[in-house]
């Protein structure tokens, strides 16, 4: 562990490696008492770019951005913010800002002088200050309501503001907190576009904090997928959603079907109906271990089957009985029976849909590329499924 | 109001000091304020019952309960206990600070304060008999008035006892610390001397209008009921323009504290108060007690039944059995004070009770004792008092 | 007229009847006998003839210095109250986990438990020349004769102080712990320190509380009488007593009132003139913050 005291001083400023905008974390460790609320992680944030901490509450997301924030110290590891060693930097010495959960605008000061405060804390002439925080304003589009309190503002605009206040002192990282939690569907989702848009312009690395998939993957250049304390993977949008490391993820993101299986070899397994088989190699995986396939059921395909006829021995066919339909707009989903007790969730774009409903015989496909083998010891609970 | 046993977590030592700080003739009343403010709109000044329209005693058996107001911590509690105990009556007490507070209730209840017995100072007697709110005494149901010396008896207030028989009497002196004032002091002049010298800023006197204006006239040879302008005049001069600024408190009950925590050098004070004090100070020696000289007061305050009461034979048969010789020695005992029966001077002394000197006097002392008056310069010596308190703290 | 007034003020009807039976006609009648007087031995106050004289025998030099010595055992001990109380309560809000503050609130209450003469009289004990503090004191060597405290103006700030730093402290704890971890976080992530944090974000948030604190402490101090009378002796003189006196001992409720309307409106115009000092002496430190942009742009 870096004394905090040298590893403040002895590094200083930006160095080469890690230039102005920087994060990085070291096997870092925070414990409650005896629990561990961040389990040894590793991290490195590139100047200028947006990553999300994507978990469920208690995965160490929050803690892991306050202690970048300075309102937590690690217990073990080290920080470093533009190549200089934060460990024992209260927060109002850290050049980051914080966009909160709950916006935290100090209800006794105007909009603009909310945004003000942190110029106000360092010595920026006056004339600038207003300058400053009228351009802050413009940015969100806030200008006109500069002279107002914020409790006269609705959620969104209190989060432009919050947003303002941060990104007026110019920090080289922002740290956002759910910081589009409280707000209602339709507004998430233009604020989300906003945000995007608003961080590559500023050009400052964005860490951002949320429960939310798809909040995630529609802004960040990486997501880190957390797991009580630890990261899970670390990848851009696609790895994580074609590619993901283990079922945890593969469960996290988006929905799967997950079967119980034995591999034979690194690429086909049985399971309890039948043989399935895979193009994606995991070399977690070896012959006779238990394991899980999964597939999402976008990737499963679903067909009339008139007579029932079974299609025993072949891989990635079953037969079974439609359980449910459900019309979902832009695709129908489908709850098949395999048996064996065994189910399976199709869902396809409504134009393509075959017209089945409850109790229709029906056989259900999938092709190999799209199956992915888990070790099964992995295996996570299956996620509560996501908001639609 | 009833008088509740008071539960306080403090050290022994100091259990003593509360009781007595909580007790007779009190200053701080609390009772009053709220009591004020709630009878203002009720009260008429000098409104009241008339006389004779409450219900006589006349010897028939005794009410199952009684109402006593009186000065706190005023009575031996086994002796209210025994009462209870042998006659039936269950005794609630109700307790006031001074004898104006007791007659501003008296006056707003108009007859129906539900006391059956108040403990008035003499000279209050005659205007409370005035304004009706006095039931005249049965004697005939106070067979025990013979245990009474008639010395305290028949005073100049209630000639005919017709309202009012002695409770208790006491009278003014004063204490002081002789290890720092090493030369003898006698009179009220030397007290005032000494208060202006040696126990300049450690001197207390009495927080009573009549006492502080007394010790003057007392000093002075003065008659302290005079109604002169000019006397009056001279008193306040002195006592707000020079004394009052060597005055460090005013304390009716220097024994409480002051005396045994050795807070003053020099104390006017009541003999029963001065007498419990010395009793409880770790250094009782230091003390000196003196009689008020050339002159001082006798005060003496008295068992009356209040108008309206609703327990007249209760209230007999309780101050006929006070009269007892032997619950007498017991009150004497409890309180410190002389309670006006015969031969309860050799029943101390046969008892062995301390410091009898200051409960008994002898002929040449109370010879120099002389009865208030409450007459038209009330007004004024409760002006020079005030404004001698305000002077003392400027 | 809007339609919706009567069922509000009905609703508030209670309240109403209670602030004018319990409030303002006992105030009226303070006042109404403020300008009476007394007319004999044993009449408290008659008003067949109205006059100002009271409040002339009121203002007299005589009682003057009682009320200036009043005022200033009224400021300094709120004050004293509002620095004492307010590092407890802040310490409480901010620093004590939830679990532990329960305990904290009770013990600081547990005072209230005690009758409040009493407890004054346990410093009367505490304060006296030999009392145990006194001869503590001079054990250790710290001074050389018996403690000269009691029966002091002194005294009497030691009692008021311990006596109202409970209501000081329980609106400052509500209004610390009600500005919230949240904003103070806010504060030091926008580079304001310990300070800055305190000065420009807890204090204007807790300020109602503030206010509440000081005047709980302030409007009953400067009519408390108990304090005064057990600790101040002559020396010690507050108004509380004056009124107290007039009422109970003189029985002369028309010097009583005037002195108590006189109080009172001494207690008002001096809490307003400190809330103008307090306004005032903040102002530029207030205006310097200030930004205003307009509507432009």
């Amino acid at each position: 562990m870096t004394d905090p005291a040298t590893g403040a001083s002895v590094t200083t400023g930006s160095s080469p490696d890690e230039p102005t905008g920087t994060v990085v974390l070291e096997s870092v460790t925070k414990r409650f008492g005896t629990a561990v609320a961040v389990d040894n992680i590793t991290l490195r944030v590139e100047p200028g770019e947006f990553l999300s901490l994507l978990g469920p509450s208690g995965c160490g997301k929050t803690t892991t951005l306050r202690m970048l924030a300075g309102f937590e110290q690690p217990d073990e590891g080290s920080i470093r913010i533009s190549g200089k060693d934060v460990l024992g930097i209260p927060p109002y010495k850290r050049n980051v800002n914080t966009v909160f959960q709950a916006y935290a605008l100090f209800p006794h000061l105007t909009i603009a002088e909310n945004v003000a405060y942190g110029l106000q804390q360092t010595k920026v002439p006056k004339a600038e200050i207003r300058t400053r925080v009228a351009d802050a304003l413009d940015m969100v589009r806030m200008r006109t309501f500069a002279d107002r309190k914020p409790q006269q503002l609705s959620g969104g605009q209190q989060q432009r503001i919050a947003l303002a206040r941060a990104l007026v002192n110019r920090p080289s990282v922002l740290l956002l907190d759910e910081p589009l939690g409280a707000l209602d569907r339709q507004l998430r989702e233009e604020m989300q576009l906003e945000l995007k848009l608003l961080q590559s312009r500023v050009g400052i690395s964005f860490i951002f904090v949320t429960h939310d998939q798809h909040e995630a993957l529609s802004m960040s250049d990486r997501i880190a997928i957390m797991r009580e304390g630890r990261i899970e993977q670390l990848a851009d949008a696609d790895t994580i959603y074609g590619a993901p490391k283990n079922s945890y993820v593969a469960g996290f993101i988006g929905q799967q079907n997950f079967l119980d299986a034995t591999a034979k070899d690194v690429t086909s397994a049985d399971s309890a109906v039948g043989p399935v088989t895979t193009t994606n190699v995991n070399p977690a995986v070896h012959g006779g271990d238990r394991i899980v396939a999964a597939v999402r059921p976008e990737f499963v395909q679903l067909a009339a089957s008139a007579d029932g006829g079974k299609s025993p021995g072949r891989a990635n066919v079953f037969d079974g009985t439609i359980l449910s339909s459900s019309h979902l707009g832009e695709t129908v989903q489908f709850l098949v029976d395999l048996g064996n007790e065994v189910s399976i969730q199709a869902r396809l774009p409504t134009p393509t849909a075959p017209r089945l409903s409850e109790g229709d015989r029906a056989t259900v496909t999938f092709s190999p590329d799209s199956v992915q083998f888990f070790p099964s010891e992995s295996t996570a609970p299956q996620q509560e499924p996501t908001k639609e | 109001m009833t008088e509740e046993p008071i539960r306080i977590l403090a050290p022994r030592s100091a259990i003593p000091t509360i009781k007595r700080e909580l007790s007779r003739r009190n200053f701080l009343a609390f009772s009053a304020a709220a009591a004020s403010v709630a009878t203002l709109a009720a009260c008429t000044p000098g409104g009241g019952a008339k006389p004779g329209t409450g219900i006589m005693a006349s010897g028939g058996p005794l009410e199952s309960s009684l109402n006593i107001f009186s000065w706190g911590d005023y009575d031996d509690p086994a002796v209210v206990q025994s009462f209870t105990d042998k006659l039936g009556p269950k005794v609630t007490f109700g307790s006031y600070g001074s004898n104006e507070e007791m007659i501003a209730k008296l006056v707003a209840a108009k007859g129906t304060s539900g006391y059956d017995i108040v403990v008035p100072t003499g000279v209050f007697v005659p205007q409370l008999a005035k304004a009706g709110l006095l039931e005249e005494l049965n004697h005939d149901l106070i067979p025990n008035l013979k245990y009474m010396d008639p010395a305290f008896l028949k005073q100049i207030w209630d000639p005919e006892n017709k309202w009012s028989v002695c409770k208790a009497w006491g009278t003014t002196g004063f204490v002081y610390n002789k290890n720092i004032i090493t030369r003898e002091l006698t009179t009220w002049n030397d007290f005032m001397d000494a208060a202006q010298n040696e126990a300049s800023g450690k001197t207390s006197l009495l927080d009573d209008p009549a006492e502080i204006t007394g010790m003057y006239f007392w000093a002075n040879g003065i008659d302290w009921n005079t109604t002169k302008k000019a006397d009056l005049d001279a008193a306040e001069k002195f006592l707000v323009d020079t004394l009052a600024k060597h005055i460090a408190a005013f304390d009716s009950y220097p024994g409480g504290t002051a005396i045994p925590q050795g807070t003053q050098t020099l104390m006017q004070v009541w003999n029963g108060d001065a007498r419990i004090g010395i009793l409880n100070s770790t250094n009782p020696d230091q003390w000196v007690w003196r009689l008020g000289a050339p002159a001082t007061e006798l005060w003496m305050d008295n068992w009356s039944i209040a108008m309206g009461a609703k327990h007249p034979e209760a209230a007999h048969a309780f101050i006929n059995y006070t009269m007892v010789p032997e619950t007498q020695l017991k009150q004497l005992d409890y309180i410190g004070y002389h309670t006006g029966a015969a031969g309860i001077e050799d029943a101390a002394k046969a008892e062995n009770l301390p410091m009898l000197d200051m409960v008994f006097f002898t002929p040449a002392q109370l010879a120099t004792m002389k009865n208030g008056e409450l007459n038209e310069n009330q007004d004024r010596v409760v002006a020079i008092w005030t404004a001698m308190k305000a002077a003392a703290g400027a | 007229m809007p339609k919706l007034r009567l069922p509000k003020a009905t609703l508030a009807l209670p309240a109403w009847v209670w602030l004018l039976a319990f409030f303002a006609a006992p105030v009226g009648l303070i006042i109404w006998y403020s300008f009476g007087y007394k007319p004999s031995i044993f009449g408290t106050h008659a008003n067949d003839i109205l006059s100002l004289d009271r409040y002339a025998e009121a203002l007299s030099p005589t009682f003057f210095s009682t009320f200036s010595n009043t005022l200033w055992v009224g400021v300094v001990g709120t004050l004293a109250c509002l620095i004492i109380g307010m590092p407890v309560a802040y310490w409480m809000a901010v620093k004590v986990p939830t679990a532990k503050r329960g305990l904290l609130i009770a013990a600081i209450m547990i005072p209230f438990w005690t009758n409040f003469l009493v407890r004054t009289i346990g410093w009367q004990i505490i304060l006296a020349p030999q009392g145990w503090l006194s001869q503590g004191l001079q054990a250790v060597g710290l001074i050389d004769g018996p403690l000269e405290i009691l029966y002091t103006r002194t005294a009497v700030l030691i009692g008021v102080i311990y006596n109202y730093l409970p209501l000081m402290i329980l609106p400052l704890f509500v209004a610390f712990d009600r500005v919230g971890e949240p904003l103070r976080e806010a504060s030091k992530d926008l580079g304001a320190g310990r300070l800055q944090t305190f000065l420009r974000v807890t204090i204007p948030l807790a300020r109602p509380g503030i206010i509440a604190g000081l005047l709980l402490v302030y409007i009953p101090l400067m009519g408390d009488y108990i304090t005064a009378t057990v600790l101040g002796g002559a020396k010690g003189n507050m108004a509380g007593q004056l009124v107290a006196a007039q009422f109970q001992s003189a029985q002369n409720w028309a010097l009583g009132s005037a002195m108590a309307v006189v109080l009172i409106l001494t207690i008002l115009l001096s809490a307003a003139v400190l809330g103008l000092i307090i306004w005032l002496a903040t102002l530029p430190f207030r205006s310097h913050y200030r930004l205003r942009l307009g509507a432009e742009a």
